[in-house]
């Protein structure tokens, strides 16, 4: 039942020239780049669990076990690796490739930021959501929806009904009304692309944002910078944006990319619904401009499927 | 012919007990978004995966088996072939369920480039994957050439595509079906070479490691998964063209408009897949406009010439409504009101807003299950009740088309809803900004249910006839 995450592992590869980490300055840069995908320090469970206060809670020999391989340990069935197993939807935390002294490492940097963080459920409790609303565009799409199924409804069951007086049909005039139907259908299609093609959310290359965000989507969360975060190893090494705040009414251009797999980048409003989104593609960087005026606490989801830890992968920001 | 009609029977057979299972996977699915099945969250992925491939493989083959049937009142298809089609798809079908029960692959049913390599699966379950779909893509990339060998046997290629009509000739007369399945199986074969390509990219990174370019990836996995779903689509269409008119006492017949729609079909749908692409930004912008172009363009061969033509087919006609015609004219409808939900998301401005929410689900699930389904199940029941000539049970068949339709109908508008509301679809569970999505869900699962039970009702009818059917070719 071995399974691994193989951005990870691949990530793992990838630093396995690197020099190796002994200090708590080095364990911040490898516990970027390996566990905050999927673990906080006291911001609660995410893919796997809180790590706060972790050291005292296990035996240190168990912990560098774990961290170096974990996978063996499963594997053993080791009691406490194969709960942790079940309890996080049988997400097998994949083989880093960390050495012990790499571990130590991280470890280090995991009861630094104890000793600073509060746990998450000593945190204060989240303002209650308020109740979805749904948002002018999407209310038109939704309303012309019905309308148009309502007519097709109404036309299917009309003609149904006809047949129960059967006639002969004038088939010259109902090719006329074809004719009719068909300028009709035309001019409206065409209508609707004059008035809905230039409205298209493409970054033009004449538009300059108040702010530029770079967002570097992984397995499974996003990490906001301003400076481009391009390769795994970037990351622990370029700034981070921790909380992302912007005033409201600013024009910003997230630059989004991909680390592993393709995610998307779904921009959620206060009002719980999708405001903009672009798809985070490895190897490529897509531009999303968008205005955010109206103040409150957004909320990024990943759109596009990237595995188990999918629906778990969003990032918040704030718009004051 | 007879060869060709007894293998329509055994696809039958495999639709029959694939399909229900299927429904179940998709049950299941919504039973645990709506947080029911809390002990069974961890398998939702794997079982996304296998409810989409084999919905687009079932009913892909399906439709390809009951075109292959009609085809054989007109051409000679190889019996051989036909054969091959059976046992390529079997074994593909099985080494999907080895994957993805033995493996948990679950990389969803259009696998996005570099996902199969960089899931929490075991590699050797991407690989068989791979493999399966190997299997499944020659095989019907081989059958759909015999079929299409066949269509050449006996018509030119200019007359299998109708351009005679066009210079005002008739002769040799073209029925509109073939017309449609020679279009459907031309972009069949190019969907399926865009297929293949793309799986000999994903074998050469296993081989040499030097990986690919995942736009490219993208663009070869939607021209060939939304090609090969269209084209099913219209090989439903196709036998709605060759069938309802026998129900309705009247012709509908080859001609100029329908000649110039269909040929304008082939050109659209194999450039409408760009809409797939509409929030990567970094794909030649032109391109994304065309997907919008073309997509709209797509409603008009649609609406103004097969749905009209329909309709006046039925207009005042002396009817026979039977469980067949009921469900190829509610296919029709169905074909119609997806079609609305797809147009309006095929506009930039409004994907936005709605690229991978649940509103694509809920287009899709209709123009398949409401249109696709219905119209190959139609056939199936015509098939089975042209061979038996039981005795029809108007009542009962009334009955078990209005559970469909409720069935169906209800948990579309589920999807429409959710997608409205911004609920993302393919998420196992939903995050409290998203917590809304799981009352529709509940809901959906019931009306799911309410269309199964429909749907076995279905069964009992048309398994009576069926086994005569097979009792008659055998």
């Amino acid at each position: 039942m071995l399974r691994h995450t193989a951005l990870l592992a691949a990530a793992a590869l990838a630093l396995a020239g690197a020099a190796r980490a002994d200090t708590a300055a080095d364990g911040k840069v490898l516990y970027e780049q390996k566990c905050a995908a999927c673990h906080t320090i006291g911001g609660g469970d995410r893919i796997g669990p809180d790590l706060h206060g972790v050291a005292a809670r296990r035996p240190e020999a168990w912990l560098l076990h774990f961290i170096t391989a974990p996978d063996k340990m499963i594997a053993a069935k080791d009691e406490v690796a194969v709960r942790l197993y079940e309890k996080y939807n049988r997400i097998i935390m994949p083989n880093l490739g960390l050495s012990e002294a790499d571990a130590r490492a991280v470890l280090a940097h995991i009861q630094a930021m104890t000793a600073g963080a509060v746990p998450a459920a000593a945190a204060a409790r989240p303002s209650p959501l308020p109740q979805p609303e749904l948002a002018a565009p999407q209310s038109a799409v939704l309303t012309t929806f019905l309308v148009l199924a309502a007519l097709i409804v109404a036309v299917f069951g009309w003609i149904a009904l006809s047949t129960r007086s059967p006639a002969e049909v004038d088939v010259k005039r109902a090719y006329g009304v074809r004719k009719v139907f068909f300028v009709t259908a035309a001019v409206v299609l065409v209508a609707l692309l004059v008035a809905t093609l230039p409205r298209a959310p493409y970054a033009r290359a004449d538009l300059k944002p108040d702010r530029i965000v770079h967002v570097a989507a992984r397995q499974f969360d996003f990490v906001f910078s301003d400076e481009p975060i391009v390769r795994a190893t970037d990351i622990g090494r370029v700034p981070t944006i921790q909380r992302l705040a912007l005033k409201a009414g600013t024009l910003v251009e997230f630059r989004v990319t991909s680390l592993d797999v393709n995610h998307g980048f779904g921009l959620y409003g206060p009002q719980r619904q999708l405001v903009a989104q672009t798809q985070a593609m490895p190897g490529y960087v897509n531009r999303l401009v968008v205005r955010l005026a109206e103040p409150g606490q957004y909320k990024a989801f990943c759109l596009e499927y990237c595995a188990a830890g999918h629906h778990l992968m969003q990032v918040g920001l704030t718009v004051e | 012919m007879r060869a060709v009609k007894s293998q329509t029977l055994y696809w039958m057979a495999i639709t029959f007990v694939l399909f229900p299972v299927l429904i179940l996977l998709g049950i299941y699915m919504r039973s645990v978004q709506a947080g029911a099945l809390p002990a069974l969250e961890g398998w939702f992925y794997p079982m996304m995966t296998l409810h989409g491939v084999g919905m687009v493989g079932v009913w892909y083959v399906a439709a390809v088996a009951c075109a292959a049937n009609v085809l054989a009142k007109y051409a000679a298809p190889s019996p051989a072939i036909g054969r091959l089609a059976i046992a390529g798809t079997v074994v593909g079908v099985l080494l999907l369920l080895a994957c993805v029960f033995l493996g948990r692959f679950a990389a969803g049913w259009y696998f996005l480039y570099p996902l199969p390599f960089k899931g929490e699966w075991p590699a050797w379950s991407a690989v068989v994957f791979l493999v399966s779909l190997t299997v499944l893509g020659a095989t019907w990339l081989v059958w759909s050439l015999d079929l299409l060998r066949a269509i050449a046997a006996r018509y030119s290629l200019g007359q299998a595509l109708g351009w005679h009509y066009l210079a005002g000739r008739s002769d040799p007369v073209l029925p509109p079906a073939v017309l449609i399945i020679t279009v459907s199986l031309i972009a069949s074969v190019a969907a399926l070479v865009a297929g293949v390509i793309m799986l000999v990219l994903f074998y050469l990174e296993l081989a040499t490691g030097a990986p690919n370019d995942a736009l490219l990836m993208k663009n070869l996995i939607f021209f060939f998964g939304h090609t090969l779903v269209n084209l099913a689509l219209y090989l439903g269409v196709a036998l709605a063209y060759e069938v309802l008119p026998e129900y309705a006492g009247r012709p509908w017949k080859t001609n100029k408009v329908v000649v110039i729609s269909w040929n304008a079909v082939l050109a659209i749908v194999l450039v409408a897949y760009f809409h797939h692409l509409y929030m990567d930004v970094v794909q030649p912008g032109v391109l994304l406009y065309i997907g919008q172009v073309a997509s709209y363009a797509s409603a008009i061969p649609a609406a103004v010439v097969t749905i009209f033509g329909a309709l006046l087919l039925v207009y005042r006609a002396r009817m026979r409504w039977n469980l067949a015609s009921i469900l190829f004219f509610l296919g029709l409808a169905g074909w119609a009101i997806g079609g609305v939900g797809a147009v309006i998301d095929s506009t930039i401005s409004a994907n936005v807003r709605l690229h991978n929410t649940l509103w694509v689900p809920a287009h899709f699930h209709t123009y398949m299950v409401a249109g696709l389904v219905f119209l190959v199940v139609a056939y199936f029941y015509h098939v089975c009740q042209e061979a038996a000539a039981a005795p029809e049970r108007t009542g009962y068949q009334k009955l078990l088309a209005t559970l469909m339709v409720l069935g169906a109908y209800g948990f579309f508008l589920m999807f429409y809803l959710s997608g409205a509301y911004s609920v993302p679809r393919r998420f196992a569970a939903y995050p409290a900004e998203l917590a809304h999505g799981a009352i529709y869900s509940g809901i959906a699962a019931a009306f799911a249910a309410l269309f199964l039970l429909g749907f076995v009702l279905y069964l009992v009818e048309t398994g009576k006839r069926w086994r005569r059917a097979l009792a008659h070719a055998s």
